[in-house]
């Protein structure tokens, strides 16, 4: 692990924090995500998903894959994605646990994963209005609250 | 194939398995399912965006409700997210007394998940003798904290209540007794044929599926792969305290058992090492009410397997995202790939073999009844 952020250089690297044992933080240019997660699973057998994690920036949305390198040190690696373009191509076909965990991403932030094989909603119920992501910033409980009164 | 046509059957939200609400709906063909679709979010209580709308001291009895049953282990996750936003090194004794709260609460849950697989093996007096023998460790923890659940005892900084001499004891006591009761119960397990014949072969999970689809906790183990939080990413001080990773190469409902009965009494041990080994001294250290802008990850082996809390703090005293993933959620993927493939009799059993616990699963939305 500790020759690591040299191996990844060329993955469009915008930071890479260490700020405990066993937990590190890569952010990255958005285009390299498949890329940089094909090259792990191949050089460090890196398979295994913990969870991801989407927050709201304002004008972007970011997304944090949480993988755990042989269970032990955690890797988050973090891109952001423009609001006016929320696409992403998803990565069930490299880790295939990440289904759920890209299908919740899309319900509550509207994220949408390219390729992904089945989008529909998975938390959201069946008559919730379109285009409403209850994980945005501009959605407050109050607004949430009047929207389900409704 | 074997009809030629499927037939759509659905389970639930109101569940034939288990006493919380979710929907699954099957393909069948024959007495085979073929496909499987879950639904989740019955329970959505809406409590990532109430955690971003509340301070770090109100979010910790938060997290506390995320689940009923493994309550500790998520405020033991929250504290250790939100303590290492600021590197927070908490007392040593505290340490031991989360560790103690956390096995303990590990030996009720897997007691109580063991008790409700031989309910739906049809094997009702394990059932009732296992629920019996929870009840020892209930009381220790209201002897403990004060309440049977949702414990309360730990603070960002450290823990609220002492254990004293007379409650070790007390402790030491009773987990004699329910070692013996727990040896007692695997043997009759492994031995008694309804029980054997519901559960082997029964919901198969193969270690490759099971690392494929990022399975966590006893299910991951009971496919024959050592994995364990406490082990591999230790917190607390599980880094001080010798014991075993269970595994069992069995896959099915059988192995998730007695993996989860075998993890009881190495529960007991660690608690045993613990409660002679805990240092005198404070309980908690002063916490900052607000926090710098950072980032931080809480993880840690809840009964039913990694859970893991990410927050960010923008600098105030609420956080700017908080984020809970709860085992369950972790094994959804691979209970659906398990249940492909089993006859329509075994559904419950191989659900409740996850050992779900939905509200933890389901906790963003906010409930449409509120």
């Amino acid at each position: 692990m500790e020759d690591l952020i040299k191996k990844i250089e060329s993955f469009g690297v915008l930071e890479f924090k260490r700020p405990k044992e066993r937990r590190i933080f890569i952010r990255i240019k958005s285009e390299f995500l498949r890329d940089l997660i094909s090259f792990l699973i191949k050089e460090y057998d890196l398979r295994h998903l913990s969870t991801i994690t989407g927050i709201d920036l304002g004008e972007e949305i970011e997304l944090l894959y949480h993988f755990a390198y042989k269970h032990s040190i955690e890797i988050t690696i973090g891109i952001k994605v423009p609001k006016s373009s929320l696409k992403v191509p998803t990565i069930t076909d490299l880790i295939p646990g990440a289904i759920f965990y890209e299908k919740e991403v899309h319900d509550m932030l509207g994220v949408v994963f390219e390729g992904h094989p089945d989008l529909s909603p998975l938390i959201l119920p069946e008559n919730w209005p379109e285009g409403v992501h209850p994980l945005r910033k501009d959605y407050s409980i109050e607004k949430l609250k009047e929207l389900i009164k409704k | 194939m074997r009809y030629g046509t499927t037939i759509k059957v659905p389970f639930g939200p109101q569940h034939p398995a288990l006493k919380e609400p979710e929907y699954f709906l099957f393909e069948v063909e024959g007495d085979f399912v073929v496909n499987v679709k879950p639904r989740i979010g019955y329970v959505h209580r809406g409590l990532e965006k109430a955690f971003e709308n509340n301070t770090y001291m109100h979010g910790l009895y938060l997290a506390e409700r995320i689940c009923g049953i493994c309550s500790h282990a998520h405020t033991v996750a929250f504290t250790q997210a939100v303590e290492g936003l600021v590197s927070l090194e908490i007392p040593q004794r505290a340490q031991y007394i989360r560790l103690i709260m956390a096995e303990l609460e590990r030996l009720h849950s897997h007691s109580l998940w063991v008790g409700i697989v031989a309910h739906e093996a049809g094997f009702d007096t394990m059932f009732m003798y296992l629920w019996r023998d929870r009840e020892m460790i209930m009381d220790l923890m209201e002897e403990i904290s004060g309440n049977r659940v949702l414990h309360a005892i730990n603070t960002i900084g450290g823990v609220r209540r002492d254990i004293n001499d007379e409650q070790a004891n007390k402790i030491r006591k009773y987990l004699d007794k329910f070692e013996e009761n727990i040896k007692n119960y695997i043997k009759i397990l492994e031995t008694e044929n309804t029980f054997l014949k519901r559960t082997v072969g029964v919901g198969i999970l193969k270690p490759s599926d099971a690392i494929a689809l990022c399975a966590v906790g006893p299910t991951l183990r009971a496919s024959g792969i050592k994995n364990d939080v406490r082990k591999d990413d230790p917190y607390l001080v599980y880094d001080e305290i010798p014991f075993e990773v269970i595994t069992h190469d069995g896959c099915d409902v059988f192995a998730r058992t007695i993996v989860r009965c075998e993890e009881m009494l190495e529960s007991i041990k660690i608690i045993r090492y613990a409660l002679d080994h805990m240092p005198k001294g404070e309980l908690k250290v002063k916490a900052p009410r607000t926090f710098p802008p950072n980032e931080s990850i809480g993880r840690v082996e809840a009964p039913r397997g990694e859970l893991i809390h990410y927050t960010k703090s923008n600098g105030t005293s609420k956080p700017e995202r908080y984020k809970v993933r709860s085992p369950t959620l972790g094994n959804l993927a691979s209970v659906c790939k398990t249940l492909i493939g089993a006859h329509i009799a075994d559904i419950p059993i191989i659900l409740a073999g996850i050992d779900p616990c939905f509200s933890c699963m389901d906790r963003i939305l906010i409930k449409k009844r509120s």
